[in-house]
């Protein structure tokens, strides 16, 4: 299976307008805030990518995660609703090999999520503030950071959503972990270890220790995303 | 020579034993028909074949590759139809015939050929979720014969259609194992249907292989047993009955 088909599966299902409008409205953030409060923010010292990432990061990143919650329900509910997962089961294939693919256009969606708000912050960069070359990288080193955080979300959104046939209750399961996440205080360095916590971090004012803690426990936590897929698998095989 | 073979296959929930050491011989080429109550054993028996659910205990065979070793192996070989048709609701009959080409790696003319052959070329571009019950069970039918894989296993695939979609389907069986060279193992609980389309049949109840034969075998039988003979159905349920109180009797 392959991320081409997984998109020609979500096909009228309004995956791609979510993510197009989600996307858009998540990138509104930083310019509107900008807009109606451009005096608290114009004159600081800090660095533009600095003020601008610290007023509006957190709602960012909640739209940001609230999406990929719903394009991993989408995605799983297409294979359930009419029963067309039975059909991929019994396809020649192994079937953690559906969940990968899932995985792959998920993942290829946060790339697209996280740009559309990398052009948002450039541009209020390049509108409000005199920026430097340097601050175009931090940008860079921002999102690149910001998208290895997702892997957690999109790895354990797609397993939950996997496991379940009824789209609401992967859809409750989700809300309920960010809402966690929101709770959970961040000058704890286990609890923000926190998988869905993990994107709510940015780049900025972060020690390379932090940093490389935050980028290894993203890789972890998806591996073990992964792992238990398998197990849930063979485990639903051998009951079913 | 047996195309599918299996030995002492078993599957249990808990205490409830769905499928009991069935012995189960079907040769290359024929239709054989899988007959049974509802709730004997006959879906359990066909999802065991396609990996759907693991056999407690027991072994299986098709094609000469085991199960569970020769898993994606056995798949390469066999189309499916269980129990009930699936589907992506959201893409046209076509579409979801080409996911399943895509997947199989098969040349575009397939998609066309399936079409055609459960007559739905007319429909395919009908969104799946839009068509009716008789159409869905054909467009689950056309995805099991895409391809013309050489073994087809088909649970109650009459169901939801009309007499003349009945006798359509029915006809395209039958025609199977000639036109495609492919076996065909096809359950039903109306032995009315199955002895107009079937080789050789197996009847299951509650788990357990009461009969394997062909059709003259299945009448010799019971009329040695003094199960009336003149109607094929009334033969049926009353092998039913007197395995029933056999086991009832056990108890």
């Amino acid at each position: 299976m392959s991320i081409a088909l997984e998109w020609k599966k979500t096909k009228r299902t309004g995956f791609f307008l979510t993510f197009v409008a989600g996307g858009l409205l998540a990138g509104a953030v930083p310019i509107l805030n900008m807009m109606v409060r451009e005096k608290c923010y114009v004159g600081r010292k800090e660095p533009a990518v600095d003020i601008i990432l610290n007023a509006n990061w957190q709602l960012m990143a909640m739209l940001t995660i609230l999406l990929l919650l719903v394009g991993a329900c989408m995605l799983y509910h297409t294979e359930y609703a009419d029963n067309a997962i039975q059909r991929m089961r019994t396809m020649p294939k192994r079937e953690c090999g559906l969940f990968y693919s899932k995985c792959g256009l998920l993942l290829f969606m946060s790339i697209f999520l996280v740009f559309l708000q990398a052009l948002a912050i450039y541009f209020c960069m390049v509108h409000w503030f005199a920026y430097t070359a340097e601050q175009i990288s931090v940008l860079i080193y921002n999102f690149s950071y910001t998208f290895i955080l997702l892997l957690p979300s999109v790895f354990g959104f797609l397993l939950i959503a996997s496991v379940c046939n009824n789209m609401w209750i992967p859809l409750g399961i989700g809300v309920v972990c960010i809402f966690t996440a929101t709770m959970l205080p961040t000058n704890n360095r286990w609890l923000s270890l926190f998988p869905f916590a993990l994107p709510f971090q940015t780049y900025v004012g972060k020690d390379w220790n932090t940093i490389r803690m935050d980028l290894l426990a993203a890789v972890v936590e998806s591996m073990l995303a992964c792992i238990a897929e398998g197990i849930i698998l063979k485990g639903r095989r051998a009951l079913a | 020579m047996n195309i599918i073979e299996t030995k002492n296959l078993t599957k249990s929930y808990g205490n409830f034993t769905a499928v009991s050491g069935v012995n189960l011989h079907i040769p290359r080429g024929t239709v054989y028909g899988f007959l049974g109550p509802n709730g004997a054993g006959k879906s359990t028996t066909m999802k065991m074949f396609l990996g759907l659910t693991k056999p407690t205990e027991g072994t299986f065979s098709i094609d000469n590759k085991r199960y569970p070793e020769d898993r994606v192996e056995i798949l390469k070989e066999v189309g499916s139809f269980i129990e009930a048709p699936a589907f992506y609701g959201n893409l046209s009959g076509e579409e979801n015939l080409e996911i399943i080409r895509k997947i199989l790696g098969l040349p575009k003319a397939s998609v066309k050929e399936a079409l055609e052959l459960v007559g739905l070329t007319e429909h395919r571009k009908r969104l799946a979720k839009k068509y009716s019950l008789g159409m869905k069970q054909r467009l689950g039918l056309a995805s099991a014969l895409i391809g013309r894989p050489p073994i087809l296993i088909l649970d109650e695939p009459t169901n939801g259609l009309d007499p003349v979609g009945i006798h359509e389907i029915r006809t395209l069986i039958r025609s199977l194992p000639q036109k495609f060279n492919c076996t065909v193992f096809v359950s039903s609980h109306l032995l009315s249907e199955i002895e107009l389309m079937a080789d050789n049949i197996g009847i299951l109840n509650h788990g357990h292989l009461i009969f394997e034969g062909t059709l003259p075998m299945l009448k010799r039988n019971a009329s040695l047993q003094g199960f009336p003979t003149e109607n094929l159905e009334e033969t049926f349920l009353a092998m039913i009955d007197e395995d029933n109180r056999q086991r009832s009797g056990k108890r």
